[in-house]
């Protein structure tokens, strides 16, 4: 296929969806098929088959549309109509309310059960209002398993702009412009990334693409790729084309196996209209994605360990330097970005970095997803321009504490991460300013917790976590973190003394200075932060302890 | 790779090298001294013990000086207060991990384990000892994997691999659980990949490989062996 077919496929792809009036989404992400999502849709197919609308009305799984615990969420498009928590039994209802008689059910719209006046148009919602999509823009409104819905959204147009319009230096120029920095948790600017993998002469490169989320609590990665794992494929063919690699990897974990179904779907779809492998677009460009499956280990999230991982070998990290960038997967220069981060690529090329650059904070360009968890009204998946602040995402989004609870603390960055407590609610969310606090912002896991939490257990929740997930191989984290688990479950339980404390400061400092890797050197993290804000929990503890002693 | 001549700064003191090599042999060419453990000269360095972390001026981190390469002007301290407090706490947790009783250890005077202790002036441990139950795996005729005195240096798994080529020996498991297994974790007797050889034990630190033929206080091991075998192979190259 070359340039022009692709024109041809748009205007298939146009007129094929312009034959129906209306479209319904059935979210299909892994949240609302485990509320029952599969079958909604079949009966809402069937319902539309029994009424002789399969001509007007497209009835389609989609990808998340962010409000998870609302689900089955069904979206009526154009109207952007959502109903949540939709049963089978009322299909039939709400097919004829909203479809025939035009009169929308108001008592099953989104959130319709705590507020007020529920929006008819979703978008209105202060849930979706106060959002800014880009990584997550047509999640939700395409089906994930059809090549046509993207390419109806003008799917790999990005890529046809960089081969055939643009050189490598300049999509680098591009995303450098753009100040993007990587979503993955460091926030690495992601131009600077790229341009460095491209400046290593060799005759073989690799793209991997790090889809081995594995923070409790996290699931903006598995969204995307089961939402739009176009978006991620079409990202990767231009890095590729940046840098010079032609082969390319999708690292998923194994426990999201519907997301490796849609990305093996897709990359064989693209495959099949040649929008990826040899000669895409009729150039001289080649790239291949394939598949590799993560077999449950939190530490191959980290690159060194996920490229040992992708060799076959055991997945455990390796010093840096060398960088994946310079030697990376089987010695040659590797770029490895997040999910979210190649999500945010084909909209930075179709509407330039200048675009890109003035949303967010000067530092922190851009939008970032996260994933709202714990004791909050809304939880869900919600993307914001960076520098939100904290307040807003909870209560202006979120919808406020659940149960009308007090906000204590909100835990960033997962295991890796620390947490803000109630006097920094009016934090700006961007790099800087979450490290500042003794947080990261992490892959954009956000737990929110109120008054009932103890801080203390908390902290020993992650070290455990640390722990279990530690590979064992450099000592710091092997044994620290096992230390500092057994001193915190002292903490936990009431026996532990002020020289217990003393020991857990000591080595909280010891395993993030020595150990090898990042989850090492970020496991203290949890700790030193609750240590930092609410020192006092643990202090009444060993207090409580030593009046009993004689 | 062409080698160019840099000068670099150790503990104060000025020394001229060569590019392409790691701290840690520079700091050896120049008799000064480094902690390691899971060094051994010749095989692949893994960065994993963490003893022979160095301060590097200008880095913010603390780089392993096994796996780090020199570098022009750079500026290096190797035995500041803090990298002796951690180096102490290392071999604190290296003791308190599992197993390590010196006087019915076999390899008691013999033990770079036990030597790192006097050498980090190690008077009493601060950390509760973990007591894990270890197994000990008499299956091999000649020698014994004894679990309670390992590390996890993985210098025997360095050693099958690279320097005998046999791929006996692996890591299993995660955390503090992790374990060397041979082949797929079936007794080393029944090892289907081990030619008997022994390099594994020479290159092994402490009591944690051992011959059978030998008694308390006499075993004594020669891991430089392995690192000469490895000189000289280069030499016939």
């Amino acid at each position: 296929m070359n340039s022009q077919e692709l024109t041809t496929l748009y205007d298939k792809a146009k007129q094929k969806n312009a034959q129906y009036k209306h479209k319904i989404c059935v979210c299909c992400g892994a949240g609302c098929i485990s509320s029952g999502s599969e079958e909604v849709l079949k009966k809402i197919q069937e319902e539309i088959t029994a009424r002789g609308l399969e001509n007007e009305v497209s009835a389609v799984p989609s990808g998340c549309m962010g409000p998870c615990n609302q689900g089955p969420l069904v979206k009526f498009l154009p109207d952007n109509t959502i109903y949540q928590k939709v049963d089978c039994k009322n299909i039939q209802y709400v097919v004829q309310r909203q479809l025939i008689d035009k009169k929308p059910i108001e008592d099953l719209l989104i959130f319709s059960d705590s507020r007020e006046k529920p929006f008819l148009n979703a978008d209105e919602d202060p849930f979706f209002k106060k959002q800014l999509k880009i990584a997550l823009k047509d999640c939700g409104d395409i089906n994930p398993e059809e090549i046509d819905d993207y390419l109806n959204i003008g799917g790999y147009s990005a890529l046809d702009k960089v081969l055939f319009k643009m050189l490598p230096e300049e999509v680098i120029a591009e995303v450098k412009h753009s100040r993007m920095r990587g979503r993955g948790g460091a926030g690495y600017p992601t131009g600077f990334k790229w341009e460095t993998v491209y400046k290593y002469v060799s005759a073989e490169k690799y793209v991997i693409c790090n889809g081995d989320e594995g923070d409790p609590g996290a699931f903006m990665d598995r969204s995307v790729l089961e939402g739009n794992p176009h978006r991620v494929l079409e990202g990767m063919a231009i890095a590729g084309y940046a840098v010079g690699a032609s082969q390319g990897y999708a690292y998923i974990r194994g426990e999201y196996p519907l997301a490796i179904k849609r990305i093996e779907n897709a990359i064989k779809q693209a495959k099949k209209l040649r929008l990826l492998g040899n000669n895409i677009l009729g150039t001289n460009f080649s790239f291949d994605v394939q598949v590799r499956i993560g077999a449950g280990a939190f530490v191959c999230g980290e690159e060194t360990a996920l490229i040992a991982s992708i060799e076959g070998k055991r997945g455990t990290p390796s010093p840096r330097p060398p960088y994946p960038a310079e030697s990376g997967l089987w010695g040659k220069p590797t770029l490895i970005n997040n999910v979210e981060t190649f999500a945010g690529i084909a909209p930075i090329i179709n509407q330039g970095g200048e675009w890109y650059s003035e949303i967010g904070t000067p530092k922190s360009a851009g939008t970032k997803v996260f994933a709202l968890a714990g004791k909050i009204k809304y939880s869900g998946l919600i993307e914001v321009p960076m520098g939100t602040t904290l307040r807003q995402i909870i209560f202006d989004i979120g919808g406020g504490m659940q149960d009308d609870g007090e906000f204590k603390a909100a835990q960033t960055g997962g295991p890796s991460g620390g947490c803000i407590p109630a006097e920094h609610l009016d934090v700006k969310m961007d790099y800087e300013s979450l490290l500042s606090l003794g947080s990261i912002m992490g892959s954009g896991g956000l737990i929110v917790m109120d008054k009932s939490s103890d801080m203390v257990d908390v902290a020993r929740f992650f070290m455990e976590f640390c722990m279990d997930e530690s590979c064992g191989k450099c000592v710091p984290c092997r044994v620290g973190t096992k230390m500092m688990h057994d001193l915190l479950q002292k903490i936990c339980t009431n026996h532990a003394t002020k020289i217990d404390l003393d020991r857990l400061e000591e080595l909280a400092d010891y395993v993030k200075e020595c150990s090898l890797c990042g989850l090492g050197t970020s496991a203290p993290n949890p700790l030193l932060s609750t240590l930092r804000h609410f020192r006092e929990e643990y202090e009444n503890r060993i207090r409580q302890f030593e009046e009993l002693q004689p | 790779m062409s080698m160019t001549k840099l000068t670099l700064q150790i503990d104060g003191r000025s020394i001229e090298t060569e590019s392409g090599r790691t701290i840690l042999e520079v700091c050896k060419e120049n008799d000064i001294t480094i902690l390691t453990m899971c060094h051994l000269k010749g095989i692949t360095d893994v960065g994993a013990c963490r003893l022979c972390l160095v301060e590097i001026e200008g880095v913010s981190k603390l780089m392993s000086a096994c796996t780090t390469k020199v570098a022009d002007k750079m500026i290096i301290r190797t035995s500041t207060e803090k990298i002796k407090r951690y180096q102490r706490i290392t071999t604190e947790l290296f003791a308190a991990e599992r197993n390590h009783v010196c006087s019915v250890c076999i390899a008691n005077g013999h033990c770079e384990l036990q030597k790192l202790a006097y050498d980090v002036k190690m008077d009493h441990i601060r950390y509760p000892y973990l007591f894990p139950q270890c197994e000990v795996d008499t299956s091999h005729p000649l020698y014994v994997l004894d679990h309670n005195r390992c590390i996890v240096c993985t210098r025997c798994v360095r050693v099958c691999a690279e320097v005998e080529g046999a791929y006996n020996w692996d890591v299993m498991n995660r955390g503090t659980n992790v374990r060397i297994i041979s082949d797929f974790n079936t007794p080393w007797g029944e090892s289907i990949t081990c030619s008997d050889c022994g390099k594994c034990v020479e290159a092994c630190p402490t009591g944690a490989l051992w011959p059978k033929a030998v008694v308390q206080g006499q075993l004594n091991k020669a891991p430089e062996f392995i690192s000469d075998l490895i000189e000289k192979r280069k030499m016939k190259l």
